[in-house]
């Protein structure tokens, strides 16, 4: 061993003996949570992790992977689950379903149980944040948009943002688009045959990585989007407002699940209960993150197109079961129509 | 001996095992691997989507190799004559992209091409259009972003060979008559070919592979390999199918570099002249 | 050898108050040279003593700050590097790696536009003068060292240019092929009648080759002159010390010749004031050693004798210190190490001597 690898080994060894000691003696133990990288693995770490420590002496441990990586990370490992809860979209977890990678969950187990409002919760998950989707414009640049149609109508067309099927929100505006000119869930070709015909004027197809950017920098004016897009946006100082479509505003929740075979039960709903807990719920609702929230003890911000969770029942809502086996042949649809 | 042996298993577990795993997922028939068959094959192979999306991608990755010779080869030149002071300038311009986060350079082209950006900005000022300009979402931009973003990569090889250009050949050269463009095209050229070829190659490649830039900068109306291979993969859970992309991908991008490699180790072997 | 083809008729090189500055930096400073028509003349000095800034300026690749280089009486000052018409032996000969030999030496006939039989047919006669003929397919480091000096020498030619530069041309070749080379390029530039400008730090390289030598020392030339004039009247210290070896005496003037400090009276015309302080240079051929003492004989003591060639050469140190070195006949009586002699000027010796000064 060289004298560097030594010195290397020797620090690591003091960190792990730091860290035992600074380990409570009476430690519940952990709890291991798939989560999706980025934003929503920093919120977790700032506003979930503390909570569960000083409540329950639960270590959260936390592994940042994609949905499509938790399905398939969890179909890898045969029987002994690579970690206790899910967080997956509503195409994901349709699939995960099909493919008995849940547990099922007893509501009556969680605390914050009356908090949870209508549609958020089921046999095989509890939403831990939801997604309220619709049009966002520049006031000071377009007149408000009224429905679906108008993105594809002068004058919003020139400056409309456009993305495909690869994300959720995307997909379910495409949808609803579709569903203004005959279409419905399961047929968007309507999509596309307007779309066309529009083409050549419309500002720009993005990524949805990249639609703030280029709306922030003017390259767009109008797109569709989340609310916690456009309040993110509005917090820098861009000038965008969200629209409810007349044919409503489209809403899809994004939830936890606990995985087949964990030996972990307890503590996952623990881990559960922590991130709808009202607390955790409105400080993931504020900056910089913005999520709509899930509680109904938390108040709701300025930005969004309801005053109550409850109102969200009237949102219009999808089925992902029809969606899922579709989407891919969208998803090559939309490369070929529109590829230049 | 001693650390060839653990290095060559490492080589092996890091990087042929891997490869060999995406070799064999791209045989499943269905995205539960479970299914063995040549269906994913046969559906990328035989529809003509597919290859215009191949020709796309290593058509980008020529236009950048051009643009960055185009623009690196005077820099080079430059800096070959500069003093040491200029040189170490240039140098540190030349390489500061590597120094910055490929989102950070790549959302900077945003604010550069936009509608309102920078160069839309000066040629709406200077009244060079009225409308305008349509760089982003363009091939045109993501070459141009690209260009700046590769630049380092074509640059250090070539700097490296022009550090060890004699200059008594341009003298010698100038001294029997010949102008400045047939030293360039005579004498300059043909010796630096080897870095040049170096350089072209790692912009060939990284161009090709820029998925960011190609997602960002070109937008969802120019569909290149990379987007392609994320698409299947991370949207929709066709591993199989993203793993043909990958090696349609890896196996296209490695032949045009066998040609630039080629063309370079020819240019560098008649420099050498080790063959009579 | 066979005769070239094309003759070169001696131009003529005119450089005139030539002044070079680097910045802050003087590298020549007002320098004037005439070199006449088949003439080849050596510039020698130290190294950073602006020979080669002069070689270069001369080639178009420095621009001075001011004066004039002219040829045949016209000015170039004005022209390119690539339109001058100068010819250069690079001291690494610089050949084109990536070309053969043959392409090498028609580089400069192809650049003005000289293609096909006629061009190849003097690429090939070219080649036969510098006795390469063999080799026109090869590559530059397929060759040896003195191979490529052809090369380049044929290279130079082939543009038939009015001046021929050589730099340091002989730096990079084994002692033993040296001379053959210097001994061929004079021979070529006899020939031909070639004008040539040859830089070196050899004094041996520019006695051998040249017509006449420019003594070069901080951006000057000392002394120009034949190689026997240099030697044997050498300007200026520097140019004593320089060229060849030389013995300096330390000593003080009298009316009618010098006191060594070394401790004896010597006879000898000069101009300077009885009584100053100077130094005369003697050359080792111009010391003998005698057994008894005479006035005009100092006591030293004999130190190392090292043969060379016909001659040995034996160092002796005087009584102040000095350090000396003179040459004696081989059969001449075997002196023993530490034992004393006596020393004095050999019979028609003529050393000069110099005002003292503080260098």
């Amino acid at each position: 061993m060289t004298l560097m690898s030594r010195r290397a080994a020797l620090l690591g060894a003091a960190a792990l003996g730091c860290a035992g000691l600074t380990r409570p003696a009476f430690a519940a133990g952990s709890v291991t949570a798939a989560i999706y990288p980025g934003a929503w693995e920093e919120a977790f770490r700032e506003h979930v992790a503390p909570v569960l420590k000083r409540q329950h002496q639960i270590d959260l441990e936390m592994q940042g992977l994609f949905a499509v990586d938790q399905v398939a990370k969890f179909a890898a490992s045969r029987g002994a689950p690579p970690f206790d809860c899910f967080v997956l979209d509503p195409g994901p977890r349709i699939t995960a379903i099909d493919r008995g990678q849940f547990e099922r969950i007893d509501i009556n187990k969680l605390a914050n149980k009356a908090q949870i409002p209508a549609g958020m919760a089921d046999e095989w998950g509890v939403a831990t944040g939801a997604q309220v989707v619709g049009i966002a414009y520049n006031p000071k640049k377009l007149p408000r948009p009224t429905g679906w149609d108008d993105l594809l109508k002068d004058p919003w067309v020139s400056k409309l943002g456009l993305t495909g099927f690869g994300t959720t929100f995307g997909t379910v505006s495409l949808i609803e688009l579709a569903k203004v000119f005959g279409g419905s869930e399961t047929n968007v070709e309507p999509v596309f045959t307007e779309v066309k015909k529009v083409l050549g004027k419309v500002a720009a197809v993005g990524t949805p990585a990249a639609m703030p950017g280029l709306f922030q920098q003017g390259q767009c004016d109008i797109m569709y989007t989340n609310t916690q897009t456009v309040t993110t946006l509005k917090d820098r100082g861009v000038d965008i407002e969200f629209v409810a479509p007349k044919t409503g505003a489209v809403s899809f929740i994004t939830t936890l699940h606990i995985a087949k075979g964990s030996t972990n039960i307890d503590n996952a709903y623990k881990y559960i209960d922590a991130a709808i807990s009202a607390p955790v719920q409105k400080a993931l609702s504020e900056a910089p993150y913005f999520f709509v929230p899930v509680n109904r003890g938390v108040a709701l911000g300025a930005g969004l197109p309801m005053r109550s969770l409850d109102e969200m029942s009237r949102f219009v809502t999808h089925d992902w079961a029809k969606i899922n086996p579709l989407r891919a042949g969208w998803i090559d649809r939309f490369n070929r129509e529109m590829a230049k | 001996m001693g650390p060839a042996l653990p290095l060559g298993l490492a080589y092996l577990a890091f990087f042929v095992a891997p490869l060999l795993m995406l070799v064999a997922v791209s045989f499943y028939a269905d995205d539960k691997l479970t299914v063995l068959g040549f269906d994913n094959w046969r559906k990328f192979l035989f529809d003509s989507f597919h290859w215009k999306v191949v020709t796309d991608t290593l058509l980008l990755g020529l236009k950048a190799v051009c643009a960055t010779v185009l623009l690196g080869l005077p820099l080079a030149l430059v800096w070959r004559g500069a003093s040491p002071f200029w040189q170490r300038v240039l140098l540190f311009v030349a390489v500061m992209p590597l120094l910055t986060s490929v989102v950070v350079r790549t959302f900077a082209w945003i604010v550069i091409l936009g509608r309102e950006g920078v160069v839309n900005q000066l040629v709406l000022g200077l009244g060079l259009a009225a409308e305008p300009l349509r760089l982003l979402q363009t091939e045109l931009g993501l070459v141009i972003s690209l260009t700046q973003i590769e630049m380092p990569l074509l640059l250090l090889p070539l700097l490296s060979v022009m550090a060890r250009f004699d200059p008594n050949l341009l003298d010698a050269s100038a001294s029997l008559g010949a102008s400045p463009w047939r030293t360039l095209f005579k004498v300059v050229l043909p010796l630096v070919a080897p870095g040049l070829a170096a350089g072209a190659l790692l912009v060939f490649a990284s161009a090709t592979t820029a998925f960011i830039s190609q997602s960002v900068i070109g937008g969802g109306r120019l569909v290149y390999l990379p987007s392609l291979v994320w698409q299947q993969a991370m949207i929709n859970a066709n591993w199989p199918f993203a793993a043909v992309v990958a090696i349609v991908l890896l196996v296209s991008v490695s032949a045009v570099i066998a040609v630039i490699a080629l063309a370079g180790r020819i240019a560098g072997g008649r420099v050498h002249g080790a063959a009579a | 050898m066979p005769a070239p083809a094309a003759t070169f008729r001696g131009h003529t090189l005119d450089v005139d108050a030539l002044t070079v500055r680097y910045g802050g930096f003087t590298a020549l400073d007002a320098v004037s040279l005439s070199v006449a028509a088949g003439e080849i003349v050596a510039l020698l000095g130290p190294s950073g003593c602006g020979k080669t800034t002069l070689l270069r300026t001369v080639a178009g690749f420095i621009t001075q700050a001011s004066g004039r280089v002219s040829i045949d009486g016209a000015g170039i000052d004005d022209l390119p590097a690539n339109r001058r018409r100068v010819g250069i032996v690079f001291q690494n000969y610089a050949l084109f790696p990536h070309m053969s030999v043959a392409d090498n030496v028609a580089y400069g006939l192809h650049a003005r536009g000289e293609k096909g039989p006629k061009a190849a047919a003097r690429v090939a006669e070219l080649l036969e003068m510098v006795q390469l003929g063999a080799l026109a397919q090869r590559r530059p480091a397929q060759l040896s060292g003195g191979q490529q000096q052809r090369v380049a020498l044929a290279r130079a030619l082939a543009i038939e240019p009015s001046i021929l530069l050589l730099d340091e041309p002989f730096a990079a070749l084994d002692r033993s092929l040296r001379l053959d080379m210097q001994m061929e390029i004079k021979r070529l530039q006899r020939q031909l009648g070639l004008t040539a400008i040859l830089v070196t730090h050899d004094q041996d390289e520019a006695m051998s080759v040249a017509d006449r030598i420019a003594v070069m020392r901080r951006g000057h030339i000392d002394q120009l002159g034949t190689p026997v004039e240099v030697y044997d009247h050498p300007a200026t210290p520097f140019v004593a010390g320089f060229i060849g070896t030389t013995n300096r005496l330390p000593c003080t003037t009298t009316a009618d010749g010098v006191a060594l400090q070394a401790g004896a009276t010597l006879a000898l015309a000069h101009t300077l004031p009885p009584g100053s302080r100077a130094m005369l240079t003697v050359r080792p051929e111009q010391l003998a050693l005698a057994s008894e003492a005479a006035p005009d004989a100092w006591p030293v003591e004999l130190g190392l004798a090292v043969p060379l060639g016909g001659q040995t050469v034996r160092e002796v140190r005087c009584t102040d210190g000095t350090a000396l070195r003179l040459t004696e006949p081989r059969r001449g009586a075997i002196r023993e190490l530490g034992a004393t002699a006596h020393c004095r000027l050999a019979p028609g010796a003529n050393p000069t001597l110099f005002p003292h000064t503080e260098e």
